[in-house]
């Protein structure tokens, strides 16, 4: 029901350097990224601009007629495997994050690589007071079942 | 008995009253449907639910849309119905929001609307498309006037910041414009024999006159700047009356930079069957047909009631719940013979009930999708004043992706409220993890590309992301084809005494109308059951 694509921050760039007109705020906004500007965030990048949405700054999770998780202290992310599975795969009302390409626009989610998940998992397990050990990979996430 | 003009027998009309006088309306209008005078829809009309036991008892757990359906039409044919409602107010996803309402979210963001008296957003629906005929019943039903929803406004914009130096464009000149070329260039192919395969000589001719009417071509099948075009795209000088009115005609945008802007995109929007003419909304915000319902059903329907747990046995379910105005932590019991549950499943999904695995696996099969609105008051109705924008939606690439103006109130003094934002998907996300002013701050900083006179005319502002809304964590259920093969019938089927209804248990997804329909399916299929169960509990 939406009307036109978002434009690639990679683009818009490509257009930048161009010479093309373009309009300078979008392109230079951290606040917004698409599909072909993920790939230069980090973990934390990626958890303040998705992940919080629901689990809240700080890992802190929220409560109203059901409850987010609150992802600080949580003992689950012991597993990195059980992190990176829930990103992957979605788990009850939390999306997909990866979902092909083709299933995005119907499901209304966004993709993110194995390379970002291991980024947004790492970032996770250490953080908001969160010590666990050992991180992941790529490759490690790579192997797990995509849904 | 009668005989059509052309001698084929019994006369489709005459026909028609031989079947309503001998089976009612309803089989008039499904051979209506037949003979192809009606369009089919899920609205039967109002429900029939005749024969309810007496004493038999629904609790009905939301006060949305789909449970106040449910509990409307039950209560109507005899049912004993309670309704537990978490918000303290009625309608769930329908809702505006006006000035002095106080909104918080979840993580604690409290908004005060300071909108001025009479201007609203509609934080979730918007629109209500006229064969969605369950909704247009009761707004009739509960005497809620309707007025035009506008969502094809030729004078508003198609946008993108990567196209014509980043300044919108009529959506009048991209349809003209893009039908003027298309038609040009199939009136060349056809003209070249190129179409020789696929169309009749004689069929050629009529295609070519078609053409030249579709996409006012002049008489060697060209698009170029003329009256004709122009009275499809605008006038450089429109015509006017006496001696300074002499027109300009337009030079049409030419078919390489039409097709770069990719704005092409946007001319379809209101070709779905959801998005045409005619569409409606009530006035004073969609909010008043959840506010009308809520009337009805008056001390029916217990507010503040968060349910914590929800449980069946052979003679009925309990359902137990917390009062959050008047005393949270402590845990209540209700009861009753049936339940129809409205609750959406993203908070569903947590609550603990014994169902059967099929339904506690479709119940979390579904994840809920991102959504945003934000609303902006401006001082005056500059998109009227300065644009001739009345009503309708622009569209945009930037991360607002639409502009939504007001379809009432035209002219009127004061001030003006738009939508400053309507967004899916990854931009939803990225405007969900802000606060509620950085969310106002963007849509501000983005829609000045579109209407420069944003800066000085900005008033003050709210925005509503759906994951963060404390009674639906999230906006609409997202069915995949494959969740939807396997766990869709589950979800809809009775289990025992609990039945699901609401827009997730329809193919109407994120439309009143699903959980409407949703809701009169659900319990006509109960009642049966009811019925056939015989004793009331």
């Amino acid at each position: 029901m939406s009307g036109l694509p978002r434009r690639g921050l990679l683009a818009c760039l490509v257009l930048l350097v161009g010479g093309a007109a373009a309009n300078i705020g979008y392109a230079d906004d951290a606040s917004f990224t698409s599909k072909g500007g993920i790939g230069d965030m980090t973990g934390e990048q990626i958890y303040t601009h998705i992940c919080q949405g629901c689990h809240m700054p700080g890992g802190q999770g929220a409560e109203g007629a059901g409850k987010y998780p609150k992802l600080a202290g949580d003992p689950a992310l012991v597993s990195w495997e059980y992190a990176a599975i829930t990103v992957l795969n979605g788990k009850d009302n939390m999306p997909a994050f990866g979902l092909p390409d083709d299933q995005l626009a119907l499901l209304r989610t966004a993709h993110l690589s194995d390379a970002q998940i291991a980024e947004v998992v790492n970032y996770v397990r250490r953080s908001f007071g969160n010590h666990f050990k050992g991180s992941v990979t790529a490759a490690e996430v790579a192997k797990l079942p995509h849904p | 008995m009668t005989n059509d003009a052309d001698g084929a027998g019994v006369s489709r009309r005459e026909l028609l009253r031989m079947i309503g006088a001998a089976a009612g309306g309803a089989a008039a209008y499904q051979a209506m449907v037949s003979l192809g005078v009606a369009a089919d829809s899920p609205y039967e009309g109002p429900i029939d639910l005749s024969g309810a036991p007496r004493g038999a008892s629904v609790i009905v757990l939301g006060a949305g849309m789909a449970g106040m359906t449910a509990a409307f039409e039950l209560r109507n044919a005899g049912y004993q119905v309670q309704v537990l409602e978490y918000n303290g107010r009625a309608g769930g996803r329908n809702w505006s929001l006006r000035g002095g309402d106080r909104y918080t979210e979840l993580g604690g963001f409290t908004q005060e609307c300071q909108f001025d008296k009479d201007l609203y957003i509609n934080p979730g629906p918007w629109r209500i498309p006229y064969h969605h005929r369950g909704m247009m019943s009761y707004a009739k039903r509960f005497g809620v006037p309707l007025e035009a929803f506008v969502q094809v406004n030729y004078n508003a914009y198609l946008h993108s910041s990567r196209a014509f130096g980043g300044k919108p464009q009529r959506f009048r000149t991209i349809k003209a414009d893009y039908q003027g070329h298309m038609s040009e260039l199939l009136s060349k192919a056809t003209h070249q024999s190129a179409l020789d395969g696929a169309v009749t000589k004689e069929d050629q001719e009529k295609l070519l006159e078609s053409l030249r009417a579709w996409g006012a071509l002049d008489s060697d099948y060209r698009y170029v700047a003329s009256t004709a075009t122009s009275n499809r795209r605008g006038f450089e000088k429109q015509p006017g009356g006496g001696l300074s009115a002499r027109p300009i005609p337009s030079e049409p945008i030419a078919l390489p930079e039409l097709l770069d802007s990719k704005l092409w995109q946007g001319i379809p929007n209101g070709d779905d069957y959801d998005m045409q003419t005619a569409l409606f909304q009530p006035v004073g915000g969609m909010g008043r047909i959840g506010e009308a319902f809520g009337r009805e059903l008056g001390p029916l329907i217990r507010y503040h009631a968060k349910v914590v747990d929800i449980h069946q046995d052979e003679k009925g379910v309990t359902v137990r719940y917390e009062d959050m105005a008047a005393a949270p932590g402590t845990v209540l019991t209700a009861r009753a013979g049936w339940c129809v549950c409205t609750i959406p499943l993203s908070v569903l999904a947590q609550i603990p009930l014994n169902v059967g695995a099929p339904l506690a696996n479709a119940i979390r099969a579904v994840p809920y999708a991102s959504a945003i609105k934000v609303g902006l008051q401006f001082k005056r109705r500059f998109w009227e004043e300065d644009e001739h924008i009345y009503g309708g939606i622009t569209y945009t690439d930037l991360p607002i992706t639409n502009i939504g103006y007001p379809n009432t109130g035209y002219h009127s003094g004061g001030k003006g409220v738009l939508l400053g934002g309507y967004i899916w998907g990854l931009n939803a996300m990225e405007f969900t993890a802000m606060t509620p002013a950085e969310r106002v701050q963007k849509a501000l900083e983005y829609g000045a590309q579109i209407h420069p006179q944003y800066p000085a005319e900005f008033d003050n502002g709210i925005a509503v992301a759906w994951h963060r809304v404390p009674f639906t964590m999230g906006c609409m259920g997202m069915w995949s084809d494959a969740a939807r093969a396997k766990h869709y019938d589950d979800l809809c089927r009775i289990d025992q005494r609990i039945v699901l209804a609401g827009e997730h248990a329809s193919f109407l997804g994120g439309w009143q109308e699903g959980a409407v329909t949703s809701a009169l399916d659900a319990i006509g299929r109960l009642h049966e059951r009811i019925v056939a169960a015989g004793v009331p509990a």
